[in-house]
């Protein structure tokens, strides 16, 4: 009994790595012959359907808890292949309460088609030589470095420059921004 | 500093200045000036051609000896602005052109330019010619708020669409999820707060 829930368990997660975090690698025949060597293929493409759908009901609706046990509880009441098992029940809410955060944020990746921002390094600089040690007008630099890149391809880095000025520009325009998305998120 | 062994120059004295020196010779003070001003503005990043033309034509000195005294006065200029108050005095620097053979008129021009009240604004300009990094020309920004996507019903994010125009004419754009975005703000006061530190302790003083 253990064994079965481990293997359901792996199931789903083997599912969400290949539907929402592109490991390909992780394919419908690789997790029959690892968790269910028993059944045959025909059983085992039934229960991966099954599984993959439900799933992806939970994952499109972002369910909450509520809305989660609402819809097992309907879903284990159904008769027939389509029903859910208490067992398979039970394991897809284990398996939502540890990757929902995690999976929302792939499905949300998957609308965004701008670059993302991935992080930046940033490094201040007092300007020493090339020209004028006694630095009275040439303050300290701010270097900045941009990672940027679009879901599944390599970084792009946009490099800047900024002087005092232009850093404290910049923080007006973010305590803008973070003003903007403070009204939003109050209202909804 | 009584006993330097090199000019501000450097070992070999630059051949444009030498042909100055020679080119100078029965140059009037003020056809001189008229020279030194507007290469001083050359050099502060202003266009002078005009004003090179203005003095070509009026001038009796050939244009060949006019455009050695031109890049020599813009290499002396620019060579004794490179070095720091502190490392070349205005008394060796005088030396220095006095070995050059420079009339004492033209030593206390040169000199008033280097030394006086022009050098910060010298100073400013060309640092503008040292490697720099684009800036920021233009940012733009936006909120968005997806509603609904093709895979999540009730998506409800917000999400920042950033467009920032850099000053080598390119053009970035990018999104920065929410929680980015507080990594960004919290990086951006971070520098800065860096920056007023360093110029409150001033902590890099190159003496040499």
């Amino acid at each position: 009994m253990a064994d079965a829930a481990k293997a359901l368990s792996g199931l789903l997660s083997g599912i969400a790595q290949n539907v929402y975090y592109e490991k390909e690698e992780m394919t419908e025949d690789l997790l029959r012959r690892e968790l269910f060597p028993d059944l045959s293929e025909e059983q085992f493409r039934l229960l991966f359907d099954k599984m993959r759908g439900l799933l992806k009901s939970i994952a499109t609706a972002d369910m909450d808890p509520a809305q989660l046990e609402a819809f097992l509880t309907a879903q284990t009441r159904k008769q027939g292949s389509g029903g859910v098992t208490p067992e398979q029940a039970a394991a897809l809410s284990r398996f939502w309460k540890s990757q929902r955060v995690r999976v929302r944020e792939s499905l949300l990746a998957q609308s965004r088609w701008e670059p993302g921002l991935r992080g930046l390094s940033w490094r201040v600089d007092l300007q020493a030589a090339a020209g004028r040690p006694d630095a009275a007008h040439s303050g300290p630099v701010a270097l900045v470095e941009l990672e940027l890149g679009r879901a599944g391809q390599d970084s792009e880095f946009v490099c800047l420059e900024f002087d005092e000025a232009r850093v404290n520009q910049m923080l007006k325009k973010m305590a803008d921004i973070q003003e903007s998305v403070d009204r939003i998120v109050q209202h909804t | 500093m009584a006993s330097r062994d090199t000019s501000f120059l450097g070992g070999r004295i630059p051949p444009e200045i030498e042909s100055m020196s020679k080119s100078l010779k029965d140059v009037d003070h003020e056809t001189f000036r008229r020279i030194l001003k507007a290469v001083v503005s050359a050099l502060e990043g202003k266009d002078s051609r005009d004003v090179m033309k203005a003095i070509a034509e009026s001038s009796t000195v050939p244009q060949e000896r006019l455009s050695h005294i031109i890049a020599g006065m813009y290499r002396v200029l620019s060579e004794a602005i490179r070095i720091p108050t502190a490392s070349l005095k205005q008394e060796a620097f005088k030396d220095d052109l006095r070995e050059l053979r420079i009339p004492e008129d033209f030593i206390t021009d040169f000199s008033s330019v280097v030394f006086g009240n022009r050098r910060a604004a010298l100073e400013a300009a060309t640092s503008q010619n040292d490697p720099h990094l684009p800036t920021i020309e233009q940012f733009k920004w936006r909120v968005d708020v997806a509603i609904s996507t093709s895979s999540l019903s009730r998506a409800l994010q917000p999400s920042v669409l950033m467009q920032m125009k850099l000053s080598d004419g390119s053009l970035s754009r990018f999104e920065v999820p929410v929680s980015k975005f507080q990594e960004l703000r919290y990086n951006v006061a971070l520098i800065l707060k860096e920056m007023n530190n360093l110029e409150k302790r001033s902590i890099l003083q190159i003496q040499d």
